[in-house]
C-alpha cells in the first residue's frame, strides 16, 4: 500500500513539473517568429481581396474607378481589423496563464 | 527559375479538356505522401514501452498536433484531429522534401497552397452553417456597433473573412518561394565571385539553409494553427 502512495505522490510532482516547463516553452523564439509572419500577410491579403471585389463589382455595374477605390479603402480597414484581432488574441493568450 | 518549373512526366492525359498529366509537382506530392506513410508506419510498427527514436518522433508529432488543437480550438475540435494532422504533415513534408537539392518544392506554387487553404476555408464555412444554421452569419455582425455604421462594418467583416484563404495561402507560398529564391541568389554569388570572394556568400547560404529549415517547419505549424483557429470560430461561435 505504502508503495502505491509513494508512486502517486511522485506522479503528481512529475506532472506539476511538466506543466511548469510547458508554461515556459510558450514564449519561445520560433513561436514568436511564426506570429510575426502570420500578421504581416494578414494586412496585405485583406487589401488584395477588397480591391479584387471592388474591381469585379466595377465590371458588373460599370462604375469604373469608384467601387475599386472604396473597396480598396474598406480592404485596408479589414486588414487593420485582422491585425488588431490577432494582436489582441496574442495578448490574451499571453496574460491568461 | 529552373527549380520552380513544372513539366510533365510521361504521356499527356486529357480528360474532357482538362490537362491531367502527371507532372513533377504530382511526383513530389506523391513522394511527400509516401514519406509520411513510411514515417508513420515505421514509427508505429514496434510499439515498445520505451520508444525507439523513430517511434518517439512519431509519438511527439502526434502529441504536438493534439496539444495544438486542444489549446486553440478546444476539446470539441478533437474529432478534426485526422484532418489537421494530415494537413500539417503534408505541408511539413512537402516543405522539407523541397529543401533537398534537385527536388521540387510543391508549396512554392500558389495554386497548391491556395487549394489547401480553400479546402480549409470552404470546409470551415460549411461546418459553421451546419453547426449554427443562419446564426453563423452573426459572425459578420459584431456586437455594440451603431446601426448607422452597420452596413460598412458588415462589408469590412466580409472582406476580412474572405481574406482568410488568401492570407493563408500567400503566406506559405511567399515564404517558400522567397526562401528558395534567396538561396539561389546567394548560390549565384558564390559562383560569380569565385574562389576569392565566394566564401562570404557561401557562409550566408549555409546559414540561410538553416533558416529555411526553420521556416519550413514554422509555416507548416502556422498553417495548422490557423486552421485550428478558424475551426474554433466555426465551432464555438462567439464575439
Amino acid at each position: 500500500m505504502k508503495k502505491i502512495k509513494e508512486i502517486a505522490t511522485r506522479l503528481e510532482i512529475a506532472k506539476k513539473n511538466i506543466k511548469n516547463t510547458q508554461k515556459n516553452k510558450e514564449g519561445s523564439n520560433a513561436a514568436s517568429l511564426g506570429k510575426a509572419l502570420k500578421i504581416s500577410t494578414e494586412l496585405v491579403a485583406a487589401v488584395v481581396v477588397g480591391s479584387i471585389i471592388g474591381f469585379l463589382l466595377d465590371g458588373w455595374f460599370d462604375t469604373k474607378p469608384l467601387l475599386t477605390i472604396s473597396f480598396f479603402i474598406m480592404g485596408v480597414a479589414a486588414g487593420m481589423l485582422n491585425v488588431f484581432r490577432s494582436a489582441k488574441k496574442m495578448h490574451n493568450n499571453r496574460y491568461k496563464n | 527559375m529552373h527549380q520552380f518549373e513544372v513539366y510533365k512526366i510521361g504521356p499527356e492525359i486529357n480528360l474532357g479538356g482538362v490537362n491531367l498529366s502527371f507532372t513533377n509537382a504530382s511526383l513530389f506530392m506523391t513522394i511527400s505522401s509516401a514519406l509520411i506513410l513510411l514515417f508513420l508506419f515505421l514509427g508505429t510498427k514496434k510499439k515498445s514501452l520505451v520508444p525507439t527514436k523513430i517511434q518517439f518522433i512519431t509519438e511527439s508529432s502526434y502529441t504536438f498536433v493534439a496539444k495544438m488543437i486542444n489549446d486553440t480550438a478546444g476539446s470539441s475540435a478533437k474529432s478534426f484531429f485526422p484532418f489537421i494532422f494530415t494537413l500539417f504533415m503534408f505541408v511539413l513534408f512537402a516543405n522539407m522534401v523541397g529543401m533537398l537539392p534537385y527536388s521540387f518544392t510543391v508549396t512554392s506554387h500558389i495554386i497548391v497552397t491556395f487549394v489547401l487553404a480553400s479546402i480549409v476555408f470552404i470546409g470551415v464555412t460549411i461546418l459553421g452553417f451546419i453547426k449554427h444554421g443562419f446564426k453563423y452569419l452573426g459572425l459578420f455582425v459584431p456586437k455594440g456597433v451603431p446601426v448607422v455604421l452597420l452596413p460598412l462594418i458588415v462589408i469590412i467583416e466580409i472582406i476580412s473573412y474572405l481574406s482568410r484563404p488568401v492570407s493563408l495561402s500567400v503566406r506559405l507560398f511567399a515564404n517558400m518561394m522567397a526562401g528558395h529564391t534567396m538561396l539561389k541568389v546567394f548560390g549565384g554569388f558564390v559562383i560569380s565571385l569565385g574562389l576569392l570572394g565566394g566564401w562570404l556568400p557561401l557562409g550566408f547560404s549555409v546559414a540561410l539553409t538553416g533558416l529555411e529549415i526553420l521556416v519550413a517547419f514554422l509555416q507548416a505549424y502556422v498553417f495548422a494553427i490557423l486552421t485550428c483557429i478558424y475551426l474554433n470560430d466555426a465551432l464555438n461561435l462567439h464575439h
